[in-house]
């Protein structure tokens, strides 16, 4: 009777402890776990994820920029461009914070989601800027190579924006606000200097908007990581 | 006309000057530069111009407007920002918008400008320069040091609204050029190998990221190691690598290695260094030979080489390559074949034996002194060694007909051996000294010569082409007409020495005769070389009988044009590579003295015959 008695009281033991742990471990969801359902990489920290989206970003306004110039420099030279190149981006319709105040002020999931949707913008008219290059008469390989690789690298920044987002805001993949684009036909004109100031908006408005993700990605980074001390 | 554009032009720009200098231009009010030091103010510079002294002074304004607005609003800061200036704070400035900013008075428009704030983003200077050693060489000469500096204030670095490169020059004080260093994010940079003894100066821009344009340069910082109490060596001067050194030391070295090369023995290395340069070459031969024109020696060595005896002849080109020049039945009647070749060849006496202009090529591969003849078969210096034979002989043939010019002592007798079947016919019906080499004065035959050939051309209506008369060096048998007779080459002209014995000869019994009758007058003519009858010796009949004739009485006759010509049309037998023995068709004989009609005998009988 008395390894009875033991033996009960050790399976109760078992039980007690099992339970415990069961209870403790459920309520002890605190901080956010490392490795969320289904992610791959349960090693990258939030840190170098911000670290790869900023060079990233950093790349994609650098190619945003040469490309530019060079079109400008080679195409649009005494086409009286620039005065007309006040128009509108296809992304103005998304509401960014347009200076410092208002991008400390808003909150970084929100501001997280509005880079993503900057991104998702860009991704229609990036695919169609790489194709319609090409047919350009007489296109540098510069410009055309970087139209390709800016979209190749849009794509990559997206994906990794939307990783960070997992980790910041797992659950919540975001609204899925982004603006279509509809200037394709734009780019498709059969009258040259028209076809080639649709191109000079579009590399211009790609250039504005990929500083303004490189700007919110760097301040996040500073915000998130450094602790607004970069 | 362009100088008088560039006169024109150059008076222009004189009076432009000229007249900008005294004021008297009305120069319009310009915007400088609009500029954002941090991306979050930016302002706007003008130029007055003279504007204010000329006109009516009215008020200039900066009047912008933002993409979104509808109507153009005055500058909200004249003052902050310094004269002719306009400062929009953090309030009035939204980066990634477009503004247009122009400046007007009330009744006109000066000058407009549209851009975004992000594009002009133009940061202040660094601030805080300092440095502080690293380390010094062992030498104390040279010496590491480590700047930093501070970014600018206004930039918001820290919350990483804006990201800068920094860019570093330095250079010694007593210098003019400033050496850069690579744009960089950190703000602190070591400087290597710095010369202890020499004072620097240190300066820093910074500017955007992503943009081309920098800010203005920081305060110039002087590095002084003197200063700073270390220790250090003067250098007095400076000692610079000895390129000067080293380029002569190279060039001995080079030199020294390529004498060194030419002189040793190896031949392996000099060959590969200085490959030979390939020269035409015989086999055999010495080209110093050649270059003397000592053609009889050549002649023997190429004469003693019974090699080319067989590479001269292929079995196949008896059969293939007979050429038959059939002529129109008209030139029949104007001269011959053989006329024009005899005429020809007196035509060409002047370059029997010279060099050859030949443009076929050849010559840039043969050296000049060695004569060139038509081969078709030899195309590449290659085949000359073969066909020098030919070449040789052939050259004899051409010189027999230059009776005129040379004496033949070094010409003729090259063919003994080289069983060329050519068949030059050389048997003239008048003179026994006819036989170039016994004749002692060939001279004296050529006009004979001349007359046989006017003679003969009033004779020949037809040509029978039954006659091997020549071979070409492809190895084409050339067949001429029978009857006429050929100037030039004896046949077996070497009678005194003609060696009956040898196989696979035929023989004309005339000839025979002929040659034993030539041997018991002219036994002490000269031969340069040695003859043989081996020569495969074809003769009409005609021809034949005139010698005998000729020879038996020496009196000279001219032969009968009546005698027909024997048509060798049926081959008997194909000797190759000697030749082939043509049938004659049978043929009326008139005289009956002639009936040996040239009967082939063969060796044995020919040493019957011979006594």
């Amino acid at each position: 009777s008395r390894t009875k008695t033991q033996s009960t009281e050790q399976c109760l033991l078992l039980v007690v402890l099992l339970v415990s742990n069961m209870l403790l471990t459920k309520e002890g969801v605190t901080s956010l776990p490392i490795c969320p359902n289904g992610s791959v990489n349960c090693q990258v920290s939030l840190g170098e994820l911000f670290d790869r989206a900023v060079k990233l970003s950093h790349y994609i306004h650098f190619l945003s920029s040469e490309i530019f110039n060079e079109f400008d420099e080679r195409y649009a030279q005494g086409r009286g461009f620039i005065t007309k190149a006040v128009n509108g981006c296809h992304t103005s319709s998304l509401t960014t914070p347009e200076d410092k105040e208002q991008a400390q002020q808003i909150h970084h999931e929100d501001l997280l989601n509005l880079i993503l949707g900057v991104l998702r913008s860009w991704n229609d008219p990036l695919i169609h800027l790489a194709s319609e290059v090409q047919r350009i008469k007489e296109a540098p390989d510069t410009i055309l190579w970087k139209a390709v690789e800016i979209e190749e690298q849009n794509k990559r920044l997206l994906e990794g924006m939307e990783k960070i987002v997992g980790r910041v805001h797992p659950g919540e993949i975001g609204n899925d606000a982004y603006s279509q684009w509809e200037g394709l036909p734009s780019l498709q004109l059969a009258d040259e200097d028209s076809r080639l100031f649709a191109f000079y908006n579009l590399l211009h408005c790609l250039r504005r908007d990929s500083h303004k993700i490189d700007n919110y990605l760097k301040l996040l980074k500073c915000r998130l990581i450094h602790d607004s001390n970069c | 006309m362009d100088l008088r554009h560039l006169l024109f032009t150059l008076a222009l720009v004189c009076a432009n000057d000229s007249l900008s200098a005294s004021d008297d231009l009305l120069r319009w009010p310009q915007i400088s530069k609009c500029r954002s030091p941090e991306l979050e103010t930016f302002s706007c510079y003008w130029t007055d111009g003279n504007f204010y002294n000329l006109t009516a002074p009215g008020r200039i304004q900066l009047l912008y407007m933002k993409r979104n607005d509808e109507d153009w609003k005055e500058c909200p800061d004249y003052i902050t920002a310094g004269e002719n200036s306009c400062y929009f704070n953090t309030s009035y400035t939204s980066i990634w918008i477009p503004y247009c900013v122009k400046l007007a008075n009330k009744d006109e428009v000066f000058d407009e400008k549209c851009f975004s704030v992000d594009e002009i983003v133009l940061p202040d200077p660094p601030v805080h320069l300092n440095w502080t050693l690293l380390n010094t060489s062992q030498t104390g000469i040279h010496g590491d040091i480590q700047v930093r500096w501070d970014p600018p204030p206004t930039a918001d670095v820290q919350k990483g609204w804006i990201t800068l490169e920094y860019e570093l020059q330095y250079k010694e004080v007593n210098e003019t050029k400033w050496k850069e260093l690579e744009p960089r994010i950190s703000t602190m940079v070591p400087l290597y190998s710095l010369k202890m003894g020499r004072d620097y100066e240190i300066r820093v821009r910074s500017r955007q990221r992503t943009s081309e344009k920098f800010g203005e340069f920081s305060e110039i910082l002087y590095v002084s190691f003197s200063q700073a109490g270390i220790e250090f060596v003067h250098c007095a001067e400076e000692i610079e690598f000895p390129w000067f050194l080293v380029v002569i030391f190279g060039a001995c070295g080079l030199a020294v290695t390529v004498i060194l090369i030419l002189l040793s023995k190896q031949p392996r290395l000099k060959m590969l260094i200085f490959p030979p340069v390939p020269v035409p070459k015989i086999k055999g031969i010495d080209p110093d030979l050649l270059k003397k024109g000592k053609l009889d020696e050549v002649n023997s060595i190429l004469a003693s080489h019974d090699n080319y005896k067989t590479q001269l002849y292929n079995d196949d080109l008896w059969v293939e390559f007979i050429e038959l020049d059939i002529e129109d039945p008209d030139e029949k009647n104007r001269v011959s074949d053989t006329d024009r070749l005899l005429s020809e060849d007196h035509l060409k006496s002047h370059s029997c034996l010279g060099a050859k202009d030949d443009d076929s090529g050849r010559a840039s591969c043969c050296e000049p002194d060695i004569p060139e003849t038509d081969f078709s078969a030899s195309d590449t210096c290659d085949a000359i060694s073969d066909v020098d034979q030919f070449k040789k002989v052939t050259e004899k043939e051409e010189d027999l007909l230059c009776l005129d010019r040379k004496d033949n002592d070094e010409s003729l007798p090259s063919l003994a051996n080289t069983d060329t079947q050519r068949v030059l016919m050389n048997t003239q019906s008048e003179n026994s000294q006819l036989w170039p080499p016994f004749a002692d004065s060939i001279d004296s035959a050529s006009p004979s010569v001349h007359t046989q050939l006017s003679n003969q051309n009033s004779l020949a209506n037809t040509d029978f082409y039954a006659q091997v008369s020549d071979i070409t060096p492809a190895g084409s048998v050339v067949l001429s007409p029978g009857q006429k007779s050929k100037v030039g080459r004896a046949q077996c002209e070497g009678c005194a020495e003609q060696n009956f014995t040898m196989d696979n000869t035929y023989f004309c019994e005339a000839d025979v005769k002929k040659c034993i009758a030539v041997t018991s007058h002219e036994e002490d003519e000269p031969y340069v070389q040695e003859q043989s009858c081996t020569e495969d010796a074809y003769f009409t009949t005609e021809s034949l009988t005139t010698t005998g004739v000729n020879f038996g009485a020496s009196t000279a006759e001219t032969p009968s044009s009546e005698i027909p010509v024997p048509d060798y049309t049926s081959i008997h037998i194909v000797h190759s590579p000697q030749g082939l023995v043509l049938n004659a068709t049978a043929l009326p004989v008139p005289d009956k003295e002639f009936n040996m009609s040239c009967g082939y005998v063969s060796a044995d009988q020919l040493n019957k015959i011979m006594p």
